[in-house]
């Protein structure tokens, strides 16, 4: 019988429940990212920093639980590390290109509008972006988001708001 | 009455519970500054949301999707979004599916068939309980098995293939509950309900949905053989 070729696993070869899962969830975490990072070269990098230590951690991860969450966490501690190592690197080099990347040929009005967005973004301090990163694009629950980042509800939300009230004077929101 | 930002902002994302939501409500209908508020955080998150949207469609660098697939076995393509041609194509493979259970149930009176109805649903029977009980992945005979997998609820299932039906079967304290069932793919099927559709792939996509990890290798399924199929 050919009909199906399940190839028997074996460690070698794993087939591909959590890679599976895990590349669908490419396009969510690419976005995540760039939120993060609003940079579209270093939001790739952080996805490979990340797909890495997921990719070395898989034993750690329960069948089950929410591979989106687990991603995220690693994401975000992956981007502290980067950015703290960067910070001390390079303190003056914000590139004011940066940030085109998106969509390849994709329209000039959604490029000029996530470019607004990564500025506004790259003002927050980053306990803020986290949260409005995690909450406002990528749609977590506040309890969610609140266990991705370790901390207690009453922060999440205290940043929460804090981050989106810069964001609506920045964005020409402001009252 | 004072409304905190803090509520007010999950006010608008609608994460309160529904009374103190409809405690908000009151307040923001009663000013008109609340209720603007309300509207710029809600304002705030269409536009961050619409800001990002480019990149979900953005195709996924090769650099990244290559760390994923390189030391993969290649596995059919999960559908995309199912397309109206497509649903409808599924729902009848369904109702055909149904046919051939019916077909097999309805036989399964009279002599020993291969599925049995119960209170509890459809289990395996006669040769193919046997089968999902003994026969190793890939050997022949009128069932095969195409692969063993433990379940996300730990249980284990198995991918079966025979001429009256194909499909997933999942050991529980009761015996092998049948939890997809297709019209039977190989060749010889008798039941004059199998269509042209390929139910090698649905079973597959669905199988790998249900999987916890990986398939059961050679050694593994024959220690799940030797203690009856029982869930750690």
């Amino acid at each position: 019988m050919n009909r199906i070729r399940f190839i028997p696993a074996t460690r070698k070869t794993g087939l591909a429940a959590f890679e599976t899962e895990l590349l669908a969830l490419l396009p969510r975490l690419r976005r995540f990212a760039r939120s993060l990072t609003h940079d579209g070269a270093d939001a790739d990098d952080l996805c490979q920093v990340t797909i890495e230590k997921a990719l070395m951690a898989r034993g750690s991860w329960q069948a089950g639980t929410r591979l989106d969450s687990w991603m995220y966490r690693i994401m975000r501690n992956a981007w502290i590390d980067t950015a703290r190592a960067r910070s001390r690197a390079a303190e003056t080099f914000v590139a004011e290109e940066a940030g085109l990347g998106v969509g390849g040929e994709g329209n000039a009005e959604a490029r000029v509008a996530l470019n607004e967005v990564d500025a506004a973004m790259r003002t927050l301090p980053d306990e803020q972006r986290e949260a409005v990163a995690l909450v406002l694009v990528e749609g977590m629950a506040y309890k969610e988001a609140a266990e991705i980042l370790d901390i207690p509800m009453g922060t999440l939300t205290s940043r929460l708001v804090r981050g989106r009230q810069a964001l609506m004077a920045r964005l020409g929101e402001a009252a | 009455m004072t409304i905190e930002p803090e509520l007010l902002m999950a006010y608008a994302d609608d994460a309160l519970d529904p009374l103190t939501a409809k405690r908000v409500e009151r307040a923001v209908a009663a000013d008109p500054a609340l209720a603007e508020e309300v509207a710029r955080h809600r304002r705030l998150r269409a536009k961050l949301g619409a800001a990002y949207a480019p990149i979900m469609d953005d195709p996924v660098p090769d650099r990244l999707a290559a760390m994923l697939t390189s030391n993969v076995v290649r596995m059919p393509r999960r559908q995309p979004r199912p397309s109206r041609v497509s649903a409808a194509w599924r729902s009848a493979a369904a109702m055909a599916a149904c046919l051939v259970v019916g077909v097999l149930v309805g036989r399964g009176v009279q002599q020993e068939g291969p599925v049995a109805a119960t209170d509890h649903g459809l289990y395996a029977a006669g040769s193919l309980a046997e089968a999902l009980d003994d026969q190793a992945s890939g050997t022949g005979g009128p069932v095969r098995i195409a692969v063993s997998f433990r379940a996300q609820d730990n249980g284990f299932c198995r991918v079966f293939q025979s001429a009256e039906a194909d499909g997933i079967a999942c050991r529980d304290p009761k015996g092998w509950a049948l939890r997809r069932t297709m019209p039977g793919s190989t060749p010889g099927a008798r039941t004059g309900y199998v269509q042209a559709g390929s139910s090698d792939a649905e079973l597959m996509a669905a199988a790998q949905n249900m999987m916890a990890d990986m398939p059961l290798d050679a050694a593994g399924e024959k220690k799940a053989i030797a203690s009856h199929w029982r869930a750690r």
